[in-house]
């Protein structure tokens, strides 16, 4: 027969309780007020910012995009080309740059950019040509169209 | 191949410049709108919300900006003392009058985005009701950014030789001397049904 009232006796206790809750605030700890300190508070701020930084992933991709978009505009309009007529230009001349590369060639390139400004304005003249022209002018050398397939 | 590292040293790429704009004949809100610009830093390609790459911008002639319509009778500008009874509204000519740069601070300073950087901004602004810069200023200026708005030309500023060569469009007969005596509506041609 096995006595089983000391083993009952003996109760276990959590002993690693500093490291759950500093598994959490490690996470809390740039945070202002309390809430960077006191288990409580931290663990509801905590998830919120990990949702945040969740829905941000999203969002970046955004912000960075309209980023590129207003420096292109801005890098374009030194040129004297609106932003539309820059991109759709750049697009019907089969030129496949996304705007992050462009945005970094208008910054460390100016003279590539300014290239690609004037290709852009050259296909623009080229498309009012087309339209407006009689047809009778040959078809610009720059609207022509190379298919990879 | 662009690279942040090998790219070369330009130094003086966040540096702030100072711009002059000329508001005589303009209308407030195109000269608002193109400050606005320059002084976010808008129209720098190195451009950033938190970059603090806005430049300076000299407005000069304020005095004679240039409503266009009835908006020198019809504009209100509105303000509270905070007391009771406070509530002030004033035209834009009654403004004008008081204060001849008051109509393009309060037109820039409610078209910059509505944060914090907005006073540093406006801090950034130097109105001039006319022609007179202190000098410091004027040894600080870059480059003259060029009017919104084409001014044209008065009948009275024409040569009688270009008058003269201008094609006529139609010759006044005896039965129809002048057009002073037809009616004209709102959009100005002549209304027959009237």
């Amino acid at each position: 027969m096995v006595l089983l009232s000391v083993p009952l006796w003996l109760r276990s206790r959590l002993t690693d309780r500093f490291w759950r809750v500093q598994e959490v605030l490690k996470y809390a700890r740039h945070f202002r007020g309390r809430k960077n300190r006191c288990y409580k508070l931290a663990v509801r701020n905590v998830r919120r910012a990990f949702v945040k930084s969740t829905q941000a992933r999203r969002q970046k991709k955004r912000f960075l995009r309209a980023l590129w978009i207003t420096r292109i505009e801005a890098a374009s309009l030194e040129h004297g080309l609106k932003y539309s007529a820059f991109i759709s230009n750049l697009f019907k001349t089969q030129v496949e740059l996304n705007r992050k590369m462009i945005a970094d060639l208008a910054i460390y390139e100016p003279k590539t950019f300014k290239s690609l400004a004037a290709l852009a304005q050259r296909r623009r003249q080229e498309g009012f040509l087309a339209a407006l022209g009689d047809g009778k002018e040959p078809e610009g050398i720059f609207s022509r169209i190379v298919h990879h397939y | 191949m662009a690279s942040y590292t090998k790219a070369a040293q330009q130094w003086a790429t966040f540096a702030r410049a100072w711009y002059l704009l000329d508001a005589k004949m303009q209308p407030p809100g195109k000269i608002a709108a193109v400050t606005v610009r320059r002084l976010e830093g808008r129209h720098k390609p190195i451009y950033h919300a938190l970059n603090d790459c806005g430049d300076h911008v000299v407005i000069i002639n304020t005095r004679h900006i240039a409503f266009s319509g009835n908006k020198w009778e019809q504009k209100v500008y509105s303000s509270h003392t905070g007391y009771p009874g406070g509530f002030k509204q004033v035209t834009a000519t009654q403004l004008h009058l008081k204060d001849p740069t008051a109509i393009v601070k309060l037109t820039v300073y409610r078209m910059l985005p509505k944060n914090l950087l907005r006073r540093t901004l406006m801090q950034r602004l130097h109105l001039f009701p006319e022609d007179v810069i202190p000098e410091d200023i004027e040894k600080n200026l870059l480059q003259e950014i060029p009017q919104p708005r084409v001014v044209p030309r008065r009948l009275d500023e024409y040569t009688p030789e270009e008058i003269a060569a201008f094609p006529r469009v139609w010759t006044p007969s005896k039965y129809c001397p002048s057009s002073l005596n037809v009616r004209l509506n709102k959009q100005g041609w002549r209304a027959w049904m009237i």
